[in-house]
């Protein structure tokens, strides 16, 4: 096989691997209006910060899961404190709150029921990335996909130090949730 | 055998380049463009700034001063003993630029109606470079003084204009108007000032700040141009302001009419505000 007869049949079988991922994608999902929302607690008060700028994409091909949000985004309602908890997650430096990782739990064909699954990844906030376990739900609405998880972050395990003064402090945990519905790319 | 193995594997190289740029999205950041916070609280130590509250936002504030603290230290421990005035303030956001405001002051029983109206907002991409705010304070005293009504009342208005400079330094002009509809004799029914006020962030909880009222043209008879400094304590709910002031008023009018201590010769008091916002 000379040099040219070489290069044209590698890159022709490569022409055709990169057919693989390319199918992948027409199996992916994505949103970038999804919603997220924490509930945090002070003594005798409790406060949500939301946001509706949670972008995500779902590649059913090979269980990926990806989902980031700017924390900029998150409004508490008060913009003093909106101000506060930016400087506490150093949005500066660490703009993104994001969750990388796959699912693990059995995945079977979609139907229009809500149907119960586990994804595992990594989760990163204010610069440190932690491996975590996430159960929610994933829900086939015909084109599209609505998917609802939650779980509980602990601001210690992300070098989160919680705002406050002696004895008045925020909570350290804090409960995370996201909503999303995911159209077919 | 060679030539084979490079037909294989050159191919197997370009599919995982292509999967690996397909794994993970490329991270954006949100294209919001919001106001700068150059200020922590709505106001400095006495001076307004430019923050204004958000709408539906409720900021109560509480501020003291009391004595000298360096005449008769021991006894009086320095100052603290002589509470001299306590102003309780309410402030309301109508709108995410104005806000509308009570007040009432413990010396002479002052109560005070504030609005500030924020023209501009230095914003962070800097499209706005400086933030614009008019504020306007109409005082009554309301202690029994068998005077009419019509002399115990007070104005004062004035253009705020600031800029954080960077991260560490935000600085603020204020040119300030106060009357008083009856004065002693010798005093000045009118008074204009350039308030000065500066704030230096030492780290995202605690800021130093500093603000001083010159008065322009004629001053009251034994008054001098008001000094304070201070340090300010942010808790994520909170904002703390402890300071050391010459004047014992928290209403920017009285700080330009009646201030007979000097901060520089050592004449200055301890005073601290408490700040708190709520959303309704």
């Amino acid at each position: 096989m000379n040099t040219t007869s070489y290069i044209l049949s590698s890159l022709s079988l490569a022409l055709c691997f990169l057919t693989v991922p390319i199918l992948g994608t027409a199996q992916s999902y994505m949103t970038e209006s999804g919603h997220v929302e924490f509930d945090s607690s002070v003594p005798l008060h409790s406060f949500t910060g939301v946001s509706d700028h949670l972008i995500g994409k779902i590649a059913l091909a090979d269980s990926i899961v990806d989902f980031y949000v700017d924390v900029h985004t998150l409004e508490t309602g008060i913009g003093k404190r909106d101000n506060d908890m930016l400087r506490t997650l150093e949005a500066d430096k660490y703009p993104f709150a994001e969750f990388y990782g796959k699912i693990i739990s059995d995945f079977r064909p979609l139907n229009n029921q809500p149907r119960k699954v586990t994804v595992k990844g990594e989760f990163a906030v204010h610069g440190v990335s932690k491996k975590i376990t996430i159960t929610g739900t994933l829900q086939k609405v015909r084109k599209e996909i609505h998917v609802e998880a939650s779980w509980t972050l602990n601001m210690k395990d992300y070098n989160i130090e919680p705002p406050g003064i002696l004895f008045y402090r925020v909570s350290e945990k804090i409960e995370v949730s996201i909503s999303a519905t995911l159209s077919s790319n | 055998m060679r030539s084979q193995l490079k037909f294989y594997l050159i191919p197997a190289f370009i599919l995982l380049f292509s999967i690996q740029s397909f794994a993970q999205m490329e991270r954006k950041r949100a294209d919001i463009v919001e106001p700068v916070e150059t200020f922590w609280a709505p106001t400095l130590i006495t001076q307004t700034t430019t923050e204004t509250l958000q709408a539906r936002n409720l900021n109560v504030t509480i501020m003291h001063s009391f004595g000298i603290a360096t005449s008769n230290v021991v006894q009086n421990f320095f100052g603290l003993d002589n509470i001299q005035n306590v102003r309780i303030g309410l402030d309301y956001g109508i709108t995410d630029n104005w806000s509308i405001g009570i007040g009432r002051s413990s010396l002479f029983n002052v109560i005070d109606i504030r609005s500030k109206f924020a023209l501009l907002k230095q914003n962070s991409d800097n499209s706005t470079p400086i933030s614009v705010a008019l504020k306007g304070d109409f005082g009554i005293v309301t202690q029994e003084n068998r005077r009419p009504f019509k002399d115990d009342i007070s104005t004062f208005s004035s253009v705020i204009i600031s800029k954080k400079i960077n991260k560490q330094i935000s600085l603020q002009l204020s040119p300030m108007y106060g009357y008083f509809s009856s004065v002693d004799p010798g005093n000045q029914q009118h008074l204009f000032s350039l308030g000065i006020g500066s704030q230096i962030n030492l780290s995202e909880r605690f800021a130093l700040t500093a603000e001083y009222h010159p008065i322009i043209g004629e001053k009251n008879r034994n008054t001098n141009n008001a000094f304070s400094m201070g340090l300010n304590i942010q808790t994520g709910g909170h904002v703390f302001q402890l300071f050391f002031a010459s004047t014992r008023w928290h209403l920017e009018q009285y700080a330009m009419a009646q201030n007979s201590e000097q901060f520089w010769a050592g004449d200055f008091r301890f005073g601290f505000n408490v700040n708190r916002i709520f959303g309704l």
